[in-house]
């Protein structure tokens, strides 16, 4: 399988956004197609979850090819719930490692605070088992059970779950692309607004717009596409064995350390889908970063912050630098690149080999993505 | 108590509630079948701002029954439940409910059930077995 590298990086700062979705998409995918010294690319990838439901918009790679100045360029959309960035990534590299083209934009991107809280839930929630959703059952409520199964086997403490909280936000403070700029204390987590017990408001991630590019290239570059992994499970939460880890975690894990032919301790550090605060934690076990049972402890003792040992999600994860959906997957990308390449200011960390991981749905369709400083 | 329909994939025996047209794991069509309504907590939550259509605070619970599937069901209260407590499952105009089950209303059930197996010694023996199994082998 010949070489695939990424030649170009772009983002918008994340938050609420009053620009058109197609004009986010459109900062992101020309500032990356600029840094590739690319007009044209070969194919385009479009990543969008619910442009349908919160937008009003259908036939959704055409349309963002046509307002981008792309119209000519093959265009196909990818979907996977909450981890289509990281899906639109895989198939952008698939069509490179393939030899069907040279070059290939993948472009995610989400609008939705122009709609009510109670409305985006609802759409975000359309992700769920049908038959979970109609007892209720919404991302946070799923969240809350997986927590409280989580604490009852004291396999985590609420103040190790509201630690990855605090961190977060400490990186999002230095990054000024994120939808939080604001530390918070381990008090102000623990004392937020019960959503779904035992799962705090600031145990969980913003509703934000943005976008996020990138240009994959066969052609070397700064950034080699070490290895990408997917990973699957049922729909309905309630048809598997365990609520405290996740298959498709480490399925994905397995396939992405595979095709890269290394392992987890060859990570320097890592973007990881910390949707809900203690994601992070049954992450950073499911992917073999730590030992089962220590994810806790490491992150209270600060391995994970950015001057750690493995320093997770500088970028302040989907908790701080926000959660807009379909660009969430490529933002983290985005991270990686720049950290790689030295470009970050002041929450720069050391290292050659990071990790970005997406979970898609509740953990229906996960992704682990390998990238590796040339 | 309610008896659960379900379903039984033929091939690799597992059971899902409500039933499915298809296992989940496997390409088969499912084998109808029902489950007893009564189990143990898996996990439980209540939401504080619930959806359109439901009321606030809502109670969800994740239940393990006795027949092997899990069900999703909701509840009145959650005071004194804790995982792995157990709950009978009744359902109210097509909305299953789970109740919290204190020790004579658990001790009245297992009796029972023990007579409607007809053979008394043997149904406690199973019943006493399978709660020690269940225990060992809790996954979360």
């Amino acid at each position: 399988m010949p070489n695939v590298y990424i030649a170009g990086a772009g983002m918008t700062r994340v938050g609420r956004r009053s620009e058109p979705l197609q004009e986010l998409m459109a900062d992101a995918a020309h500032g990356a197609l600029a840094e590739a010294g690319i007009e044209q690319p070969g194919m385009m990838v479009v990543a969008a979850m619910n442009p349908e439901e919160f937008l009003g918009d259908g036939n959704f790679a055409s349309n963002v090819a046509t307002y981008l100045g792309l119209a000519d360029v093959p265009a196909i959309r990818v979907e996977t719930a909450t981890s289509s960035g990281a899906a639109a990534f895989y198939a952008a590299f698939a069509q490179v490692a393939a030899g069907l083209y040279d070059s290939v934009l993948v472009v995610g991107g989400e609008k939705m605070t122009h709609l009510a809280t109670p409305k985006v839930s609802e759409i975000i929630g359309r992700s769920i088992d049908p038959y979970e959703r109609s007892y209720g059952a919404t991302m946070p409520a799923l969240a809350g059970l997986i927590t409280r199964a989580l604490l009852a086997r004291k396999l985590v403490t609420l103040r190790e779950i509201a630690q990855v909280a605090v961190k977060n936000h400490s990186n999002a403070a230095l990054n000024p692309y994120a939808h939080f700029q604001q530390p918070v204390t381990p008090e102000e987590v623990m004392e937020s607004r019960m959503v779904a017990e035992p799962l705090r408001l600031l145990h969980c991630c913003p509703i934000s717009d943005g976008a996020a590019a990138l240009v994959l290239t066969a052609q070397r570059a700064a950034v080699r596409v070490a290895g990408v992994g997917q990973g699957t499970d049922t729909l309905a939460v309630r048809h598997r064995d365990s609520l405290t880890s996740f298959k498709a975690n480490r399925v994905a894990a397995r396939a992405a350390f595979e095709m890269a032919g290394f392992g987890p301790e060859r990570i320097d550090f890592a973007e990881l889908h910390d949707a809900f605060a203690p994601f992070e934690l049954i992450s950073l076990e499911d992917l073999g970063l730590v030992p089962p049972g220590k994810a806790g402890r490491v992150t209270l003792d600060g391995e994970t912050a950015r001057d750690g040992r493995l320093p997770i999600n500088p970028s302040g994860g989907l908790k701080a630098r926000g959660h807009p959906l379909a660009a969430t997957g490529i933002a983290q990308l985005v991270e990686c690149v720049w950290q790689l390449t030295g470009r970050v200011g002041a929450r720069q960390v050391p290292g050659r080999v990071a990790l970005a991981h997406s979970i898609g749905g509740l953990a229906t369709n996960n992704w682990v993505t390998l990238l590796e400083a040339v | 108590m309610a008896d659960i329909a379900a379903s039984r994939c033929p091939r690799c025996q597992s059971v899902v509630a409500p039933p499915a047209t298809y296992c989940p794991w496997h390409p088969v069509a499912m084998t109808p079948t029902t489950v007893p309504g009564v189990g143990e907590i898996v996990s439980f939550t209540t939401l504080h701002s619930a959806p359109e259509g439901f009321r606030s605070p809502l109670h969800i619970a994740i239940v393990e029954l006795e027949g092997g599937a899990r069900f999703v069901c909701h509840g009145d209260e959650t005071r004194g439940l804790r995982i792995g407590s157990s709950v009978a499952i009744e359902a109210i105009d097509d909305v299953y409910y789970f109740s919290h089950l204190g020790a004579l209303e658990r001790a009245r059930l297992f009796w029972r059930r023990a007579g409607h197996a007809g053979d008394r010694v043997n149904a406690i023996a199973r019943s006493l077995a399978k709660r020690v199994l269940n225990r060992g082998t809790r996954a979360s």
